[in-house]
């Protein structure tokens, strides 16, 4: 069978590894930016479904709800497809980060929102006997349990979002799973290179994971 | 782009969109099936006394949780034939997002396993029972009635997942879209839809699911 | 011959404690049992008292096969815990109820009492129906047949439980503290129904801080400290003469307030 004749493994060269490598850090690029920016929107949208105001609560619900029930495919799509036969032309990354903020964006909020709640009232009431006031209480009190809750989350969301980075490839960026496509028809070993690139993702992702878990066996970790 | 587009692009294309959901479902039901199983294989693995099946399950679990879903597609798609297993796209789909959701729902089978208490255990064996009747007629059906509603999580994210395979050009609903939506030049309204219908369906779902979990739920 | 013959036994458990001096966590063998061993015949109530942590939970649970022996050997009725084929054999002979209820919380409390007889008994459901209402008019919850576990108080409960044990027609009911979790008021509804059942004959072998329940019901009582029986004797004689003469008999009664 093809698979076993390791002689065939000399078509894949440096040359070849080195555009992996190189894909592989616009992978990055592309993940830690739009994470950058789907933390901050998503901080928003989670602090805002925390108040108490009607209106303000169920805002963010219209933009959240959609980004994260449909696939990212879809929305990737509709945004670098869709948006151009609006008239709003738009080239492959930038519609790529947005997709991926937005999304991230939305998940992010959810997680801020149930992190703030799943702190005890008591908590708050105590904050106003003392004499502080909302956003005093917020600074002090709220915000480092509710961090200490959130953080294994966000870096379990982190790494999920990582992988969802893959599919930008579908808009022809020249991602990390782009590249393992291109050597792959190049060199005609797919179990090689794709099972490389996945390697390099696990080596990403793992990591990562293994913090998470860490920090939330760990619950009295300070912030 | 005008109103009533969006609603001709549909009726023009409807065949092709029947047949993509058609697709979809198919992929879906298959995978689920097998994710379901392995991931209950994969769940008592997990908790058995062997080091080397514990091992294994867990490589397993972490390999899947930690790479793209995409990469593990082309993996099997282009891979398997070079092992002399010729398949349709279809089946490779079917497969792949089958091992793929394994893994979620082993961990979510695995959470119920550990959830029946010890006292369960002893007072089923004190009746009588021997080990595989504890498993069959007091482990299995609380464990599966605590793991139902994040199964149906499992799942939903099992049919957004299934789009992806339109990278290895199966015409479910995505390859269907990006068809049409070439030929029609309306992307924006067809992206729109299949946004719209996808979350129908995740609200669908979760609502039936609701609705089964307060009639099955164990409050232990 | 004795229905249950502890010939014996020794059993003891792997413990991680902080060493003192170290501080460190280090495995050490807590021996709770050692060359234990005492007959019982399928007659009345026998009572075990005792501290905390001598062995009496441990008996009761290697008489069942819950835990396995280290040394030594258990016949009921002539089987021997260390074989395990004989295992369900002795399960069904000593119905168990324990400290937590453990009612199956997926089935309501007709399912719970009769799974065991239709699936391990081979009774016919509808026999085992009766059967159950039988029983549930004996520990008094006729009216509690749909009901799910956490639709019932801890007591009623423990009484359900009770039910359970009897619907697989022991020879004998070990019950392992089975009121220390509750409340008064439901300690004394169980106690009320057990006393109903060593009146109607039924052979109960109790671990049990309840002083009221060992002094109306009791014909035998044995009291055990570090693993070794100090004292086995008839009710009466024991909160006589013993209380008298055993000093430490005599504080431990004293401190469960008698």
């Amino acid at each position: 069978m093809q698979a076993f004749d390791f002689a065939s493994y000399a078509r894949f060269k440096w040359s070849d590894m080195a555009l992996i490598l190189r894909s592989a850090g616009l992978t990055m690029e592309v993940t830690l930016l739009s994470l950058a920016m789907g933390t901050l929107l998503g901080m928003l949208l989670g602090l805002q479904r925390c108040s108490k105001n009607r209106a303000v609560k169920f805002l963010p619900l219209i933009v959240m709800e959609p980004l994260r029930n449909s696939p990212l495919i879809v929305q990737l799509f509709l945004i670098y497809y869709g948006l151009p036969s609006l008239g709003f032309h738009i080239k492959a990354m930038p519609a790529a980060l947005a997709t991926l903020s937005l999304n991230t964006a939305a998940f992010f909020a959810v997680l801020v929102h149930s992190s703030i709640l799943a702190i005890p009232g008591a908590q708050w009431e105590t904050g106003y006997a003392l004499g502080f006031n909302k956003f005093q209480i917020y600074v002090h009190i709220i915000a480092r349990q509710a961090v200490r809750l959130l953080i294994p989350q966000a870096i379990t969301l982190y790494i999920s979002q990582l992988q969802c980075s893959s599919l930008v490839s579908f808009v022809s960026l020249k991602d990390l799973t782009k590249a393992g496509q291109v050597v792959a028809q190049k060199t005609l070993l797919p179990f090689l290179i794709y099972g490389i690139v996945a390697g390099i993702y696990f080596a990403l992702s793992y990591p990562l994971a293994r913090l998470a878990r860490y920090l939330e066996k760990r619950t009295g970790f300070t912030i | 782009m005008s109103y009533t587009l969006n609603f001709r692009v549909l009726m023009q294309y409807s065949g092709l969109f029947i047949d993509g959901v058609l697709l979809t479902l198919k992929i879906c039901a298959g995978s689920l099936i097998i994710g379901f199983l392995l991931g209950s294989i994969l769940a008592v693995m997990r908790q058995s006394g062997s080091r080397l099946a514990r091992g294994f399950a867990a490589v397993w679990v972490e390999v899947l949780r930690n790479t793209p879903f995409l990469i593990q597609l082309f993996f099997f798609y282009y891979g398997l034939p070079q092992l002399g297993i010729y398949v349709d796209a279809l089946t490779v789909a079917i497969i792949a997002l089958g091992i793929n959701s394994s893994a979620p729902n082993c961990e979510v089978i695995r959470s119920g396993l550990m959830a029946v208490k010890t006292g369960y255990y002893e007072a089923s064996a004190a009746l009588g029972f021997s080990r595989f009747q504890t498993f069959l007629h007091v482990v299995l059906p609380i464990s599966l009635r605590l793991a139902f509603k994040p199964l149906t999580s499992n799942f939903v994210n099992l049919v957004l997942t299934s789009s992806v395979c339109y990278g290895i050009t199966l015409m479910e609903i995505m390859g269907v879209a990006k068809t049409v939506s070439a030929r029609s030049n309306r992307p924006f309204e067809i992206y729109l839809i299949l946004l719209a219908a996808y979350c129908l369906f995740t609200y669908a779902v979760s609502f039936i699911a609701k609705a089964i979990d307060r009639k099955i739920e164990i409050k232990l | 011959m004795a229905m249950i013959e502890v010939k014996r036994i020794a059993k003891s458990f792997d413990v991680k404690r902080r060493d003192e001096r170290t501080g460190r966590f280090v495995r050490d063998k807590l021996t709770v049992l050692k060359d234990f061993s005492v007959d019982f015949n399928q007659e009345g109530v026998t009572v075990l008292l005792g501290p905390s942590g001598t062995g009496k939970s441990t008996l009761l649970r290697c008489i069942n096969g819950l835990e396995t022996l280290d040394g030594g050997d258990i016949l009921v009725d002539g089987m021997s815990v260390r074989d395990k084929r004989m295992l369900k054999k002795i399960r069904l002979t000593c119905g168990m109820v324990f400290q937590q209820t453990v009612l199956f919380p997926h089935l309501d409390v007709m399912n719970n009492l009769t799974m065991g007889p239709v699936k391990l008994l081979g009774m016919r459901r509808k026999e085992a129906g009766e059967r159950a209402r039988f029983f549930l008019n004996k520990v008094g919850l006729s009216n509690k047949e749909k009901a799910r576990h956490n639709e019932l108080s801890g007591g009623e409960q423990q009484r359900i439980a009770i039910a359970r044990a009897l619907m697989m027609n022991p020879k004998a009911l070990l019950l392992d503290e089975i009121t220390s979790a509750l409340d008064p008021e439901m300690t004394s509804e169980v106690l009320r129904i057990l006393e109903n059942l060593a009146a109607d004959g039924v052979c109960m072998l109790a671990v049990t801080h309840e002083m009221a329940f060992a002094q109306h019901v009791a014909s035998r009582i044995l009291f055990m400290e570090k693993g070794s029986l100090v004292c086995d004797a008839g009710k009466d004689e024991f909160f006589t003469v013993y209380r008298r003469e055993n000093e430490r008999i005599a504080s431990f009664l004293k401190f469960i307030g008698e």
